[in-house]
């Protein structure tokens, strides 16, 4: 192919030397410095209070993943507190059994932290947003009554005294060290993740799920993973909480807490590390300033909160967003290039057909689809058109998994795809797009189109967690291939841009890269045309036809005639549900009945 | 013991239900379930004994007050805390606005009214009986505000328009018809009705800013069990729930009896997250 | 009086200047006592009483010239009641501040966190909190108490039930906050050890708005009095008005807030508040004449003369504040401020004259309040926020 294919450009240049990530890590560096060298300056009294800011952020960092990045708005998280707590005071302490070592203890109280962690998180899965909020409230109260009622362990309304970790963390000094140590550690896992696939899976989840699923983003294994790691160092904070306090009772855990952590994160920002640190801080060291301040400080932070709503929804984070205030160009083109195709799909994927045999489906009284035949082969291109409710994307739908038809089967190959199993479908190497284009808005392009590499990714959970090479490996290639679909689809220069500052159709074509990552043997489209402008039009169908000259097939629902009519080898014509017409677009063109109900005159 | 048990069950019972309909009003109209319900009930009980125990005004006088103090709050709600954040794309900041919103009210009051129970004036000058207005003040209440909502919704112009707008946003408006008036209005009655739900119970559960998350989590319960928008589901299940609540209180003692609330509804939740009588859902793709 | 940040980081400076500037004045310093009342939040009732006396005594002492013409100066942070927010707060007392000791939390759930850090950094404590365990002279030898403890109270409270009005089986109710559930615990063995029978024994919802079940069960098992131990008014009066609507003629006995002001106003009759016989203390008590004791005269005058509120609060809380810091006060005219001058003098003490109560300390026991001094009063006898003995009470 084309010798200079291969030239990168610009962006790709600067993003990733060594001082765009130095920019990004300084205020960590600072941070750091600062809580090294805070003994120097600050006070004992000043010590308490960092000692408990980082003890706080241990619980936050964890709780960031699930509330920042995966949007599960889980406020009452301090029931994990409680129990971490407990279980390394009650452990340390030998009510029960002869005393562990305070380390083992809270070593164990992480465990116990993972299982709590997914018992509270699961109802997540099953239930809206609003409906797990309070189900996590109700936990929070659950977790504090039976601190209350179970006296014979926890002490019941006495409580018991905290753990006491031996020299060289016994003096005040030493323990800060020692959970400045752990917040520290925390805020790297926790950085990890988030510049990983999962983080961005997590965001993909939170701001545009139907599109996660289609990247292979199983949902339920993701967030079970995170209510682990959530809960197991919110108990860990329970533990070194417990120490803090030398002694605890059960109206220590307080919803005021809870929602302290809660509002820490949201004022931070979302898929942000740097903003929930700096918001847990803020919220820490405020009370602390005015003596009178103290018995409004929940009020206080309730006004941030809404301020923070209403005002600036990005938190923190999207303040400290300096390089997304840079002006764009106004003037931007969209130029694909075509040639860059092939390499970024590879090899021509060795796939039968896609076909749908007899498929019905309807909602209600209303027969969406009524006994459907489709075939699309590899290598060409398939017009599905037809007014609007003819079930044109309700058909797409059924292909990608979102509805299962009551009647007949889509197979690939022969073998039959499993009904509402949307997250296989990539590995099926079935990629598609959305009507409305389904992005996360506060991630940038190329984070996007990173999404849909996701499953292409080797390295586990853990070892995103502790940065293992495998970690990196995947992120340098996933990024490279990124780009190079980005080039593919003439958006390079705007890959470090936050998504939601793109025009509409830049929107399109970015859907369309992360669709390419999969490398797909099949690629729906739903309406790729829809407002873009003719010359965009021109330069989509030119990429369609590369896409099929690879050897992928595309199915295209379209309303455009002229696009329809210019690139597809067979097109298929609906009407209520049924084919009206299906061939050539020479026949289907000066078909009567097409024509009548349809094209018009 | 049963009769006090099924008198209580009920009473706290209608309270209950009558914070799901202000969650249901509040949802009707906007698509949204504000934190703020719970806040309303509270308020119910705090401006009655502000304005009839503590500024001496006639038992009338502040129940048309404390009515209007809802509704004013409910209005509030709508301006400050939804109807900004309907315009976004992110679903669920309305769930951090409206949650902020009644944590202030709520903080606000317990510093400039009391942090403690205070005392809720008797509302009719009655002799105690067994079947006391502390009982059926509640029951009373929420029929009423069930056969008012009915009468709204299937007599009225007005009440048509609050389902037309519910049903279908987008053809209502295209019908001409004043969403954001509409919207305001439906969010002054929630406020009426979750004032009248503490000012009915005021009796039973005092004047005490802490009422407020507790009826946000038992007024949700209903909610959650009968289905959102559904206002028939929901008295049948705050209902049940009193009966149960106060069943659990006698039988397994204080703590355990909200463990065992809170463990029931969890666990039914995730057995039928629709509720017993399930809703459509909207198409997501 | 409270301190913003801003003012003591002031005022820190100003003392730095003044040290290097000149050691005569520098002996004109004020004394710095650390408080950690909790005046907002769900308990602050107590703290709220306490600090009215507190104020009062303070304004005295400066006024009489101080000690030794050094003024006290009261260092204030409220705990909301809430035990992070007092570790705080006794953090930067002791080592922001660097108070020469302290007096508070005034809370038990806050003290259990906070006696372990004064004593970390060496600082003497008094404080009024009543669970057993917060007192340990071997473990904390510089933490004081100035009030009973919980083995006093329910002691007291047992006896007036078992020996007093002879009754043997008895009900035992609490909320289910930790100070209820924690009394209720410690209570129900010591009245077994007495000889009663514990025939009911139950933590209720606060909240819940109807306790007649729990009268039904108690009145079924046959309970011939009832002892609630909660600090909730309102699930207190509940208890009163239940047991007066069913007309069951057995004696309410516990904790003191069943006398509270508060009270009254949360019941459907008076008449109900007879019969209920709450904890007290005798030096704040009428005797059998009818009369206070000429100490607790004089103190009532005081507190009209400064215009304090007794309406809705108990006479006996601002007392104990009054008294606490005339006797660190008194302590430190006697042998300064160094800490374990102050730690000695406290050990030595007999008989401290306060109002609330006669305090005394050994090196071996630092629970200064005298068991003779807990008594059980009726409740509807409150006047001038002080009580009538309860009848058959041996003086």
């Amino acid at each position: 192919m084309d010798s200079q294919v291969t030239q990168v450009s610009p962006v790709r240049a600067n993003a990733f030397t060594a001082s765009a990530l130095f920019t990004a890590a300084l205020p960590f560096l600072v941070l750091l410095i600062l809580g090294l060298t805070f003994p120097l300056f600050g006070g004992g009294y000043w010590g308490v209070i960092a000692t408990r800011a980082c003890v706080y952020w241990v619980l936050v960092s964890g709780l960031n993943l699930v509330v920042g990045f995966a949007g599960q708005i889980a406020i009452g998280w301090v029931a994990l507190l409680t129990l971490g707590a407990y279980t390394t005071s009650v452990l340390a302490a030998g009510n029960v059994m002869p005393a562990w070592s305070p380390y083992l203890a809270l070593a164990a109280s992480a465990v116990v932290g993972a299982v709590f962690g997914l018992i509270i998180g699961l109802p997540a899965l099953r239930l809206r947003t609003f409906y797990f909020a309070i189900t996590t409230l109700g936990f929070a109260t659950i977790v504090t009554q039976v601190a209350l009622a179970w006296q014979s362990v926890t002490g019941g309304g006495v409580g018991v005294p905290g753990p006491l970790f031996p020299a060289p963390f016994a003096s005040q000094w030493g323990f800060y060290y020692f959970c400045f140590g752990l917040a520290a550690i925390c805020t790297w896992m926790t950085a990890n993740i988030a510049s990983s696939r999962f983080g961005r899976a997590l965001a993909a989840i939170r701001d545009a799920e139907v599109a996660a699923e289609a990247s292979g983003i199983a949902k339920p294994a993701l967030l079970v993973t995170v209510f682990l790691f959530s809960g197991a160092v919110a108990a860990v904070a329970g533990g070194l909480f417990a120490s803090l306090q030398s002694y605890i009772t059960p109206d220590a855990f307080t919803i005021d807490l809870s929602i302290l952590f809660f509002i820490a994160i949201l004022i931070g920002g979302r898929s942000s590390i740097i903003g929930p640190l700096l918001g847990t801080i803020l919220l820490t060291v405020l009370p602390e300033f005015a003596a009178p301040l103290v018995a409004w400080s929940t009020f206080l932070y309730a006004v941030l909160l809404l301020v923070i709503v209403l005002a600036i929804p990005g938190g923190i984070a999207e303040l400290l967003d300096f390089k997304n205030r840079r002006p764009l160009e106004s003037d931007r083109a969209i130029v694909p290039r075509p040639e860059l195709v092939p390499r970024l799909l590879g090899k021509a994927p060795e796939a039968g057909a896609l076909t749908l045999h007899e498929v019905a489906l309807s909602f209600g009284g209303v027969k969406a689809i009524d006994g459907l035949d489709l075939e699309i082969n590899p290598g060409q291109v398939h017009g599905l058109i037809g007014p609007n409710g003819s079930g044109k994307t309700t058909t797409l739908n059924v292909i990608s998994g979102y509805y299962a038809p009551q009647r007949g089967m889509v197979r690939l190959n022969g073998d039959a795809l499993p009904a509402l199993q949307r997250h296989l479908r990539a590995r099926a190497r079935i990629a598609r797009t959305f009507q409305t284009p389904r992005i996360v808005g506060s991630a940038s392009v190329l984070e996007n189109v990173m999404i849909g590499g996701t499953i292409d990714g080797e390295a586990t959970f853990v070892e995103s967690l502790l940065s293992l090479p495998r970690h990196w490996r995947d992120e340098s290639k996933l990024r490279e291939t990124a780009m190079q679909a980005l080039a593919t689809v003439g958006l390079e220069r705007l890959a470090n841009v936050r998504a939601d500052r793109l025009q509409h159709s830049e929107l399109r074509f970015t859907e369309i890269a992360r669709a390419l990552m999969l490398r797909p043997a099949y690629l729906l489209l739903d309406e790729p045309a829809a407002g873009l402008s003719s010359d965009e039009i021109a330069r989509l169908a030119t990429l369609i036809l590369a896409i099929t000259r690879a050897g992928t097939g595309v199915l295209l629902v379209e309303h455009h005639p002229d696009l329809i009519f210019d690139i597809c080898h067979h097109v298929t014509v609906l009407n209520l549900g049924k084919t009206l017409a299906a061939g050539t677009p020479a026949e289907i063109r000066s078909h009567r009945e097409v024509v009548n109900a349809y094209l018009g005159g | 013991m049963v009769q006090s048990i099924i008198l209580t069950g009920v009473a706290i019972g209608c309270v209950y239900a009558l914070i799901a309909i202000t969650y249901n009003v509040m949802f009707s109209a906007s698509r949204v379930f504000s934190f703020t319900a719970g806040t309303l009930g509270m308020l119910g009980g705090v401006f009655g004994s502000l304005f009839i125990s503590r500024m001496g005004l006639p038992v009338a006088i502040g129940f048309l007050l404390a009515l209007a103090g809802g509704a004013i709050f409910g209005v509030v709600t709508e301006i400050v805390a939804v109807r900004p954040v309907l315009k976004s794309l992110e679903q669920h900041l309305y769930v951090l606005s409206t949650l902020a919103l009644a944590l202030m009210v709520q903080q606000f009051t317990a510093i400039e009214f009391s942090t403690e129970q205070q005392p809720f004036p008797r509302l009719l000058d009655l002799p105690r009986v067994d079947f006391d207005q502390l009982f059926w003040l509640p029951m009373l209440a929420c029929a009423f505000v069930i056969v008012g909502l009915e009468l709204l919704y299937r007599h009225t112009l007005i009440g048509h328009a609050f389902l037309a707008i519910a049903e279908d946003n987008y053809a209502a408006r295209a019908l001409g018809l004043p969403e954001r008036g509409l919207r305001m209005a439906s969010f002054a009655i929630a406020g009426g009705i979750g004032a009248l739900a503490g000012f009915a119970g005021g009796e039973m559960l005092l004047a005490f800013f802490a009422n407020a998350p507790t009826l946000t989590f038992y007024g949700f319960v209903p909610v959650a069990l009968g289905g959102m928008g559904n206002n028939r589901g929901a008295v049948v299940a705050g209902l049940l729930l009193g009966l149960f609540q106060q069943a659990a209180n006698f039988l397994v003692g204080g703590i355990f009896a909200s463990v065992a609330v809170f463990t029931v509804f969890i666990i039914f939740l995730l057995a039928r997250p629709d509720g017993l009588v399930g809703s459509a859902v909207g198409r997501r793709v | 009086m409270s301190m913003t940040r801003r003012q003591a980081l002031a005022s820190g400076a100003a003392v730095l200047a003044t040290t290097i500037a000149r050691p005569a004045i520098a002996a004109k310093e004020p004394i710095q006592v650390g408080y950690l009342p909790a005046l907002t939040g769900p308990s602050s009732s107590t703290g709220i009483g306490i600090n009215r006396g507190i104020q009062l005594a303070v304004q005295e002492i400066n006024a009489a010239g101080g000690i030794d013409g050094r003024q006290m100066e009261l260092i204030t942070r409220d705990t909301q009641s809430d035990p992070t927010k007092a570790v705080n707060g006794a953090a930067e007392l002791t080592r922001g501040q660097k108070v020469s000791c302290v007096f508070g939390p005034v809370n038990s759930g806050e003290s259990l966190a906070v006696v372990p850090l004064l004593a970390r950094t060496n600082t003497p404590q008094v404080h009024p909190c009543w669970v057993d365990t917060l007192t340990d002279p071997q473990k904390y030898p510089m933490c004081f108490r100035n009030a009973p403890t919980n083995q006093q109270i329910g002691g007291a409270a047992n006896r007036y039930v078992v020996e007093v009005l002879k009754r043997k089986k008895v009900a035992v109710i609490s909320d289910t906050t930790g100070y209820g559930t924690a009394s209720v615990n410690a209570y129900v063995p010591m009245l077994k050890e007495k000889g009663a029978e514990v025939v009911y024994q139950g933590n209720v919802d606060a909240a819940n708005p109807d306790v007649k079940p729990e009268l039904l069960r108690m009145q079924s098992a046959g309970a011939e009095a009832i002892m609630p131990w909660s600090v909730n008014a309102g699930f207190l009066s509940r208890i009163i008005n239940t047991r007066g609507q069913m007309g069951w003629d057995v004696p309410i006995v516990g904790q003191t807030t069943l006398g509270i002001g508060l009270i009254a106003g949360l019941l459907e009759k008076h008449e109900y508040w007879a019969n209920v016989y709450p904890n007290n203390f005798r030096p704040v008590c009428f005797d059998g004449g009818g009369k206070l004791t000429d100490r607790t005269n004089g103190f009532l005058d005081r507190l009209k003369s400064a215009k304090i509120e007794m309406g809705d609060t108990l006479l006996w809380w601002i007392a104990l504040g009054y008294d606490s810091p005339r006797m660190i006060a008194e302590a430190m005219k006697a042998v300064g401020t160094e800490p374990d001058k102050i730690v000695g003098y406290l050990n030595q003490l007999k008989n401290f004259p306060g109002v609330y109560g006669d305090i005394s300390f050994t090196p071996e026991r630092h629970n200064g309040y005298p068991d003779e001094q807990v008594v059980m009063v009726e409740a509807n006898s409150l006047k001038d926020g002080a009580f009538k003995l309860a009848p058959g009470y041996s003086s």
